[in-house]
């Protein structure tokens, strides 16, 4: 006895193989990062769209979680299984290009194309003078400060440093509370002391290419978010809190100022509808500055499907799209139209996080970033729990730094 | 001639599988053995050999070393602990009492749940403000400030391996449950009317009937915790500050964080290598031991 069902699915699979063979449509792999659960529904929602005017093109996405995405990558490269196109860390960008894996864009890159993006956010994608790939996501960070926690304990929103050690000191008096979240723990480590590094004029590589972290203004930085552990006015136990354990403190009304990204305050709005917050630039020491963040969409040189799958890359970049993307995670628009829509310029917090776009700072594109920058959360860990002094644990990062990079 | 043929037979018949095992364990061994021996780029594309510059970079890397010394101590405290833990457990399993099925079966519960998820569980529990663990012990009163477990590596390091010995006891117990339930009774009966303490009998009936499967338990075990990578690397990622690492956490760290393969397949086969010389070893030790124990006997 056949079971009915069998024999239909059977056929089903037959037609369905056939239809397929019928249409010989070139398929795209398109990798995806998640960034929040949003990020996946909305590839699928422009593929599909995209699907529908091109019903020859096939845009298969899949959706993989930022922690894992490199090594995902990594093994599909060197399996040879590699997507057509995929939504990468910037910072990775110059490995791949340097081992043949991105296909430089200019070809493709038509000059209209290329002037709906803002300048800023396309420079960290040319290597040796060709385009690597495209900007598809930004953020810049900011200081976050909890406005209930600054009236009480009578304090004035800072704009320096000395400002917020004041500030600090007076809200670390309140009972159960912290006045300055400090990250200490796994990834960004590094950032939250780079945004120290930088408005204390500091930088992360010198002029010469060497490590900036054996400055003056890297140990006048690292001495003071030692100092505000010493005394008191952060978390205790900053190594057992990373990025997302500071968040949540500051969620819970528990901390007076953290450092952050604009990702946060869709957060904040779902889970903490009344906090009052407030976003102001970093406080500055000698100068002014933010962390820019830019994810790039690059295509594989090995890529087979690369003319569909530059259309729709040309799709997927629409004004409509793309202002759905950026206000669905909360990003800063990459392309001018999207920037100028008056969510981005009049909304106070998103132009909070915007303000900084003209002074930010990038992560230098060099080889074996990763590794410098764990050396660097390293040596941050041990000088926050004191197993090193800021001085001599930045000089020997420094040093291992330099031999890192073959200098 | 007849004699020699008949003796290849058994040899012949299980050359085949014996083949394939070698293709299947040796392959993966020679391709590392091949790979760290090249400069590879991130992406496993091999570049051409480097002469050993992979193992002279791991060997002159003190972060190697120290991964190496805290792998030790993570495999032996792991290890014995969790025998020392499941030994009476096991015991008393193995007595007939009221519930014992369901002892059994929530002994052997934690076995269910993936080891990544046991570590996810554990570094929320362990959170310094939001952790159940901290907000169990302020309400028992036995702390009255809340204690941050992983801040440091020296605290962070004992709880994984307490976690590590949690996670290893359903397996372990179950090795020694089977031990004990083959043991003849009619021993401790005779150990009974003559007049043997618990202790003694323990000591000198249990102990060296179990010693098969308590030497199995320690050598699948070490196999098993020198390996293990989740839960150091959800709780601690090896830090802070490289604190926690064992050379399993630093490798995955080389390989997919700094793409130095070379370097990485290097470590690799030198763990392959560490762990053979220590069955190697072990296997020769007990067996030895073995042959030290039966000899007086024959004698008599």
């Amino acid at each position: 006895m056949t079971h009915p069902f069998r024999t239909s699915t059977a056929i089903l699979a037959l037609s369905l193989g056939m239809a397929g063979l019928a249409s010989a449509e070139t398929v795209v792999d398109f990798t995806v990062a998640e960034y929040s659960s949003k990020t996946g529904p909305y590839f699928q929602e422009v593929a599909d769209a995209f699907q529908a005017e091109n019903p020859d093109i096939k845009i298969n996405i899949e959706v993989v979680p930022w922690d894992t995405l490199l090594q995902r990558l990594t093994t599909d490269v060197a399996g040879g299984s590699a997507p057509d196109i995929s939504i990468i860390g910037t910072r990775w960008l110059l490995d791949f290009a340097s081992q043949g894996v991105a296909e430089p864009i200019d070809g493709y890159l038509t000059p209209e194309f290329k002037g709906t993006f803002i300048d800023t956010f396309m420079a960290p994608g040319v290597i040796d003078g060709k385009i690597m790939g495209l900007p598809v996501a930004a953020s810049a960070r900011a200081m976050m400060i909890n406005k209930d926690l600054y009236d009480k304990a009578g304090a004035t929103p800072p704009k320096t440093w000395d400002e917020l050690y004041e500030a600090s000191k007076k809200i670390a008096t309140l009972p159960e509370t912290f006045a300055f979240g400090l990250q200490g723990k796994e990834i960004e480590t590094d950032a939250y002391f780079y945004y120290a590094l930088w408005t204390h004029g500091g930088d992360i590589l010198k002029a010469d290419g060497t490590s900036g972290l054996d400055s003056p203004e890297a140990l006048e930085a690292a001495t003071l978010y030692k100092k505000m552990i010493d005394e008191g006015l952060t978390q205790p136990s900053p190594t057992n809190y990373t990025r997302e354990d500071v968040f949540n403190l500051f969620k819970q009304g528990k901390v007076g100022t953290i450092f952050t990204f604009p990702m946060l305050i869709p957060q904040i709005k779902a889970e903490a509808p009344d906090l009052k917050y407030q976003i102001l630039p970093f406080p500055e020491g000698k100068s002014k500055a933010t962390y820019g963040v830019t994810d790039t969409l690059m295509m594989f040189a090995d890529s087979d499907a690369k003319e569909a799958a530059w259309k729709f890359i040309e799709f997927a970049y629409k004004d409509e799209w793309r202002e759905k993307f950026d206000m669905g995670e909360g990003f800063l628009p990459v392309t001018k139209n999207v920037a100028a829509l008056p969510y981005f310029t009049e909304d106070p917090d998103v132009a909070g996080f915007a303000a900084g776009l003209p002074y930010a700072k990038f992560a230098p594109t060099i080889a074996n970033w990763e590794e410098i920058a764990d050396v660097t959360v390293r040596t941050l860990q041990q000088i926050y729990l004191g197993e090193v002094t800021a001085e001599e644990g930045l000089k020997s990062a420094a040093g291992e730094i330099n031999k890192i990079r073959g200098l | 001639m007849a004699n020699r043929i008949q003796k290849s037979v058994p040899l012949m018949m299980i050359l085949p599988g014996l083949a394939l095992a070698v293709a299947i364990i040796g392959y993966p061994i020679f391709d590392l053995a091949w790979t760290s021996l090249q400069d590879v780029s991130r992406f496993g594309k091999l570049t051409g050999f480097n002469g050993g510059e992979n193992y002279a970079e791991v060997f002159g890397d003190p972060l190697f070393w120290e991964s190496l010394w805290r792998t030790g101590i993570w495999t032996l405290a792991v290890v014995l602990g969790t025998l020392a833990i499941s030994m009476p457990v096991a015991m008393i399993l193995n007595d007939d009492f009221y519930g014992r099925g369901l002892a059994r079966v929530i002994i052997m519960l934690p076995w269910a749940i993936s080891l990544t998820m046991t570590a996810v569980v554990w570094r929320w529990a362990l959170n310094g403000r939001a952790g159940l663990l901290n907000a169990t012990l302020m309400n028992a009163g036995i702390i009255d400030q809340p204690i941050e477990w992983l801040a440091t590596a020296s605290t962070a390091f004992v709880v994984e391996i307490l976690v590590g010995i949690l996670v290893s006891i359903p397996f372990t117990t179950t090795i020694l449950l089977g031990g004990l339930s083959s043991m003849p009774q009619d021993a401790y009966e005779a150990a009974v009317v003559d007049g043997a303490s618990g202790w003694h009998q323990f000591r000198y009936i249990t102990l060296p009937l179990m010693k098969p499967f308590i030497n199995i338990a320690i050598v699948l075990n070490v196999i098993y915790v020198f390996n293990s990578l989740p839960i150091i690397w959800v709780m601690t990622e090896g830090g802070p500050a490289n604190g926690t690492d064992i050379l399993v956490t630093y490798l995955y760290k080389l390989a997919f964080r700094f793409g130095q393969l070379g370097k990485a397949s290097a470590i690799s086969l030198i763990m392959f290598f560490v762990l053979l010389a220590f069955t190697m070893l072990y296997v020769a030790l007990v067996s030895r031991n073995d042959r030290d124990d039966a000899a007086p006997e024959e004698e008599v």
